[in-house]
């Protein structure tokens, strides 16, 4: 148990952690490093022109003209979804869109059980536990159940919401893909591997809060010996967490070779993080350079007996005399 | 236009194959579905690497024997020269919320249509040579292999977008498809492979400053009947300044405005309404088109094309640039034309000042860098202002509808101030369903180089949510004319509406307010514009 303890407890989630560090510090600077050579906002809204026209409050997001509206829009965009939240579908037979919410419900469940969580996981982590982590415990885990019937006998637990939502959210997520004709169309293996990484994590932790208890103390210890560098030798822990540290760690260091990134890449999507005020701010392509047209005086000696006889009407057309 | 067969029914078959099955090349040139190829006249007088004669038809695209290592290195390049291109390929999830926004989706049911999977056309690719694991896993990885048939699906799939831009609303990162195209066109480029509609347009346009190829005699010709039709119309002489010099605005519009239907009644209009104002204004021979088909195809060519009208600002000397009512031109005008420009825009902003509406006073601060103003943005504030005298009653044989043309609504935000115009110059105004105008608006079908006669069938295809919203509107409120100010959207509507059999007729929005116009000293007009009997409405054939 013990080279294994070492391998999975303290080895692995070291490489993963490096693994996604570098990974994802260097997909970002990938990605900085390309220059912006056009503005491209994707203007939803009325674009700010003339000063009386009615410009919608949300307009103003959907087609910000200034930074800080920009700002706001890339907010609602990675709090609120923004965009999924406009999803229409299209009924062929009706030849009408109507609005639908379920991805956005689902995919919005599953970012933000999954920022709870792990705000919770923090617990591990930090001693003492600072009081915004406790506060969202509290919160998060209000509803007391007995789930003695599991136990054969009177077994009390703080029931976590958001650990439940985020595995009703993933199963959706894979249904959809899985059961609707056109999600099966386009979905990668990537896609699945993603989802399957995500459910195993989130199975073992439940399992571990509902079915079978492991020491805390124990896992604490763990956590703040990696966070200090200063890991145990050999950890011998319960094998479901060792499962869920395992499962974490792949996460981890699959995280910056996949479409995970989608994390960090929202925030540099031009069609997003751009005001729309192209004609009042000029935008500057680094890169642009002269490209040969045809000017004035080639296009003058081109049509010259045009442009002659366009002289001498003194270069205004008249109605014809009648 | 071409005629439709009584029987004609048009059948939508939704295919869902796997994922193994999306990563082989479709190639198959279907007729209604494919673009022609280039002319090598086009080629050539555009400097376009690797001229020839070829045809999509044909087994052997006579790529040049490096082309693979041309495309892997042109992508490479891209990558860097474009975060959208990097940041796009990298992290789409494949939600899925995109799928069905597309109206080529939704009009063929080709998986390969929907805008995710015309992502993955370029990202398959982009995985293998470019990331680990693409190049460790292949196909699990979602990867292929860089082939001559991955070049024909690319000219097949990325000439079947309209660049739109619908999609891009929906994605939760904001994924653009029409920038995926867009640099999947300037790979195509790389190789020599090009679009025949559109580089004609393109072409033209450099030589002689219109994509229709009119010469500058041709121009004044078209301006010359404009007057002339006023005077019948009217009975007001108006003239037209033409290259002037010391003018205070430049007006620009998309050549299609100078003889196509009904193009031509905008066209009219925004001289009317010139005149009636008193404008100080010049059209340019040199500058004759607002549009740039250039675009569609590739950075360098829209620069080539966009160049002028900065040009042309600076050697008439004018203060301000004012553009008629076009699409994809405002799309380039608004997000680009002041960031494509160089030098010859601070050589211009010698002469060029803010924007300042010589009739109301007002400031056009959101077009204080670029300097050129949105005619219905003009219009919305001389009519705020009341400055022109309107009978609303001379369009109370119409019941509009609006539909917002996919570059100015997505690509500008101008939402506003059309409905304001149209509103303050007729009685009878109805909104299409709320998924279907606005940010949220059908493309025509026929946008980014796709108006193309060959591509009939997935032009017919494209347009049917569009239409579908018009049959709508048509059915409830007896909506029977359509407005656009985009000069593609007039030039397809006609074909559309005919083929989906709604007797609805199209028109720009310039025309409306010119119809209820009072001019100062005209006869008792007995026809509106079209020279139809006022008041009138003739039922449109379908």
């Amino acid at each position: 148990m013990s080279v294994l303890g070492t391998l999975v407890g303290v080895v692995i989630p070291y490489v993963a952690a490096f693994i996604f560090v570098v990974g994802v510090l260097y997909r970002i600077f990938t990605w900085s490093k390309c220059v912006v050579p056009f503005k491209i906002p994707t203007t939803c809204g009325q674009q700010k022109s003339l000063p009386w026209l009615n410009r919608t409050f949300m307009d103003r997001f959907d087609s910000p003209y200034t930074n800080w509206e920009t700002a706001v829009r890339m907010l609602m965009e990675i709090f609120l979804f923004r965009s999924l939240w406009k999803n229409v579908r299209y009924e062929l037979p009706a030849q009408t869109a109507v609005s639908t919410k379920w991805l956005w419900l689902f995919a919005l469940t599953f970012h933000w059980s999954l920022l709870i969580v792990l705000i919770r996981h923090f617990r591990f982590f930090l001693q003492p536990v600072p009081d915004f982590v406790n506060l969202i415990q509290g919160l998060d885990g209000f509803i007391e159940v007995d789930i003695g019937w599991l136990w054969f006998q009177p077994h009390v637990v703080h029931i976590m919401v958001t650990g439940l939502t985020l595995f009703v959210a993933l199963l959706y997520l894979t249904y959809r893909r899985l059961a609707f004709p056109r999600e099966r169309t386009f979905s990668l293996p990537s896609d699945y591997i993603a989802l399957i990484l995500l459910l195993c994590v989130a199975v073992t932790g439940l399992l571990m809060r509902y079915v079978i208890p492991v020491d805390v103390a124990q896992v604490k210890e763990l956590a703040q010996g990696l966070l200090s560098f200063h890991p145990p030798a050999s950890p011998d822990l319960h094998w479901l967490f060792m499962l869920h540290l395992l499962f974490v760690s792949l996460l981890l260091a699959y995280f910056p070779f996949s479409k995970l990134m989608h994390s960090a890449g929202i925030f540099f999507s031009p069609t997003r993080n751009m005001p729309n005020n192209n004609r009042a701010v000029r935008h500057i392509n680094p890169w642009n350079y002269p490209v040969k047209g045809v000017d004035w005086d080639e296009f003058y000696e081109n049509f010259k007996g045009d442009m002659e006889e366009l002289e001498q009407m003194g270069y205004v057309v008249k109605p014809e005399e009648v | 236009m071409q005629e439709f067969e009584e029987e004609e029914k048009l059948e939508i078959v939704q295919k869902f194959p796997g994922w193994k099955e999306i990563l082989k090349p479709t190639t198959e040139m279907k007729k209604g579905f494919y673009s022609y190829a280039a002319t090598l006249r086009d080629q050539e007088y555009l400097n376009l690497p690797f001229p020839r004669e070829w045809s999509p038809l044909d087994e052997d695209w006579k790529l040049p024997p490096n082309w693979k290592e041309i495309i892997i290195e042109k992508m490479d390049e891209l990558r860097k020269k474009y975060r959208s291109f990097q940041v796009f390929m990298d992290i789409c999830v494949r939600c899925g919320a995109c799928a069905d926004k597309c109206h080529y989706y939704i009009g063929t049911g080709d998986p390969k249509n929907m805008p995710v999977v015309r992502g993955e056309l370029l990202r398959s690719i982009y995985r293998r040579y470019f990331t680990k694991t693409g190049k460790i896993f292949g196909e699990w990885a979602g990867a292929r292999e860089l082939t001559e048939d991955v070049i024909k699906e690319w000219y097949l799939y990325y000439y079947q977008c309209s660049e739109c831009r619908r999609c891009s609303v929906f994605c939760p990162y904001g994924i653009d498809t029409a920038e995926i195209t867009m640099l999947a066109r300037e790979l195509l480029n790389s190789i020599g492979i090009s679009q025949r509609f559109s580089l004609i347009s393109a072409a033209a346009c450099v030589r002689t400053g219109n994509h229709l190829g009119l010469s500058p005699g041709g121009v004044v010709n078209s301006i010359r009947y404009a007057v002339d039709d006023i005077k019948e119309i009217t009975g007001v002489d108006v003239e037209v300044p033409v290259n002037k010099k010391g003018a205070e605005i430049l007006f620009v519009t998309p050549s299609g405005d100078y003889f196509a239907q009904p193009h031509w009644f905008t066209f009219i209009g925004y001289i009317m309404v010139f005149h009636e104002l008193g404008l100080d204004y010049t059209f340019s021979t040199y500058a004759a088109e607002g549009g740039n088909f250039g675009f569609f195809h590739s950075f360098e060519v829209a620069k080539k094309i966009n160049q002028k009208i900065y040009k042309e600002a600076k050697r008439l000397g004018v203060k301000w640039i004012l553009g008629g009512e076009c699409g994809h031109m405002w799309r380039v005008k608004h997000q680009y034309m002041s960031t494509y420009a160089d030098e010859t825009y601070e050589d211009a902003l010698k002469v060029l000042e803010e924007p300042v509406n010589p009739v109301t006073g007002t400031v056009f601060e959101n077009a204080s860098s670029t300097k050129m103003v949105h005619i219905l943005e003009f219009l919305a504030d001389v009519l705020k202002h009341k400055k022109l005298k309107i009978d609303k009653s001379r369009n109370d044989h119409l019941i509009v509808t609006h539909h917002d043309s996919c570059n100015i609504a997505r690509g500008m935000g101008l939402y506003e101030e059309p409905r304001f115009v149209i509103k303050s110059v007729c009685n009878h105004y109805y909104d299409m369903p709320d998924h279907s105008i606005r940010e949220k608006s059908y493309c025509c079908g026929s946008g980014a180089g796709l108006l193309a006669d060959e591509l009939m069938e997935l032009r017919m295809r494209g347009g049917m949510p569009r239409a579908m919203a018009i049959k709508y509107v048509h059915e409830k409120y007896g909506v029977n004319h359509l407005t656009a100010a985009c000069a593609i959207d007039r030039a397809a509507f006609p074909t559309l509406l005919k083929y989906w059999r709604l007797p609805v007729q199209m028109g720009g929005i310039t025309e409306l307010v010119a119809n209820a116009m009072v001019m100062e000293g005209e006869i008792e007009r007995d026809t509106d514009l079209r020279g139809n009997p006022l008041g009138e409405y003739l039922e449109v054939e379908i």
